[in-house]
């Protein structure tokens, strides 16, 4: 015997669950039948059939076929290029993480040369892998000025890495000096000033070795180094960039 | 506003404390001294089933003639006291607590500094700034 609940008619002894209703009133399908649904389909085109307008009794059905077609429509629409994991750690942990680095690094070394020299030495390894990673999610072509590759670096890479954009100045007659203005700097979040015996360190100058390392994985020489820093008092920190003569291939040698 | 703000460690000394200027600001030191006492009975009185649910924010500690003492403890047991004038009536409990709760945000701030160690005392611009927007303002 069938009992008629709001959603539509179920059988007198599943008239608790929902599952089990027979003919749904909302259900194209059931309502209608082949013809009206076909008649939906030419009205709102093809890929209207979602899983609203399919009942409850279809749906079970029709699981296992749903399932494959949100996955397979969901892996067409990621983009093409190196393989994203999406997975995010915090920002916090990355930056305490720099921060216990530098504080680690004072305490092993005494003078601030030293400590500024490491900080660019690791910098520079991690410079020489990034730009791989870089060059194949970014996908970019190759920059044909030195203006270029600075806007690259400013716009493409700060942004994708640090999520900071820094404005690109040209400070050279001869367009082989850039500057890099940061107004906010994320790793310096939690650092408010330097302590007094450190007074000539250079927080992140571990950016100033990536920054050479990846530049001189694509043939490009620099020398880059901090101008003004904001934890030593100045307005901004800007970092300049100034390309030396391309290195030849043959005499290419990797400084350690 | 307070006349008086401390911040005691976990070992009961004090990393931060800082007092109006006018008045003896040894006596404001022997009263913090001695809420320590209130505090530490306050934490022990909860007792070992009740510790998570034992909230921050100790309230009122003991009141003295012409004092009031607050208290406060975070989960690392760093404490915070505050002393205020008696006579402020209008300070209201929501008040203290806001209070409490930005000296607890600038305090984590002043701990995820790299060049901070646990234990030092503060030294902070940024901390004495929040703490001198908070002190009662003497004219």
């Amino acid at each position: 015997m069938l009992h008629k609940t709001k959603q539509g008619l179920v059988h007198i002894e599943n008239r608790r669950s929902i599952s089990s209703i027979t003919e749904c009133s909302k259900c194209i399908s059931c309502k209608g039948g082949r013809e009206e649904r076909r008649e939906l389909w030419r009205r709102e085109g093809e890929n209207t059939v979602t899983e609203r307008r399919i009942c409850c009794s279809r749906k079970k059905r029709y699981k296992q076929a749903i399932k494959y077609f949100k996955r397979y429509t969901s892996n067409m629409s990621r983009p093409p290029g190196r393989k994203q994991d999406n997975h995010k750690i915090s920002r916090e942990l990355f930056v305490l993480t720099y921060g216990a680095l530098v504080a680690q690094l004072c305490k092993d070394y005494e003078k601030d040369e030293d400590v500024n020299t490491c900080l660019d030495r690791m910098g520079y390894g991690i410079g020489v892998r990034l730009i791989e990673d870089f060059l194949a999610r970014s996908a970019v072509k190759k920059c044909r000025s030195y203006s270029e590759t600075a806007e690259m670096i400013a716009q493409v890479a700060f942004k994708m890495y640090l999520g900071v954009t820094p404005s690109v100045s040209c400070t050279s007659a001869t367009g082989d000096e850039f500057s890099l203005i940061l107004d906010k700097n994320p790793l310096v979040d939690f650092v408010e000033e330097l302590p007094a015996e450190r007074a000539s360190l250079c927080y992140c100058n571990l950016l100033c070795g990536v920054i050479r390392g990846a530049l001189e994985m694509v043939h490009l020489a620099a020398e880059v180094t901090f101008l003004q820093d904001k934890l030593k008092g100045d307005a901004v920190t800007e970092i300049g960039i100034i390309f030396l003569r391309k290195t030849e291939d043959k005499k290419h040698k990797r400084n350690k | 506003m307070a006349v008086c703000i401390a911040v005691i460690a976990k070992e009961n000394y004090p990393l931060y404390i800082r007092s109006v200027p006018t008045e003896n600001e040894l006596k404001f030191h022997y009263t913090v001294h001695t809420s320590l006492d209130v505090v530490d009975e306050k934490i022990s009185a909860m007792g070992k089933a009740l510790v998570d649910q034992r909230e921050l924010y100790l309230g009122l500690l003991y009141p003295t003639e012409d004092y009031k003492v607050y208290g406060y403890v975070t989960n690392s047991k760093v404490k915070f006291v505050m002393v205020v004038d008696s006579s402020n009536t209008a300070l209201r409990d929501n008040e203290i607590r806001s209070m409490f709760r930005k000296l607890h945000n600038s305090y984590t701030d002043i701990m995820c500094n790299p060049f901070y160690n646990p234990g030092d005392r503060i030294h902070s611009k940024a901390f004495d700034n929040m703490v001198t927007s908070m002190m009662m303002q003497v004219c």
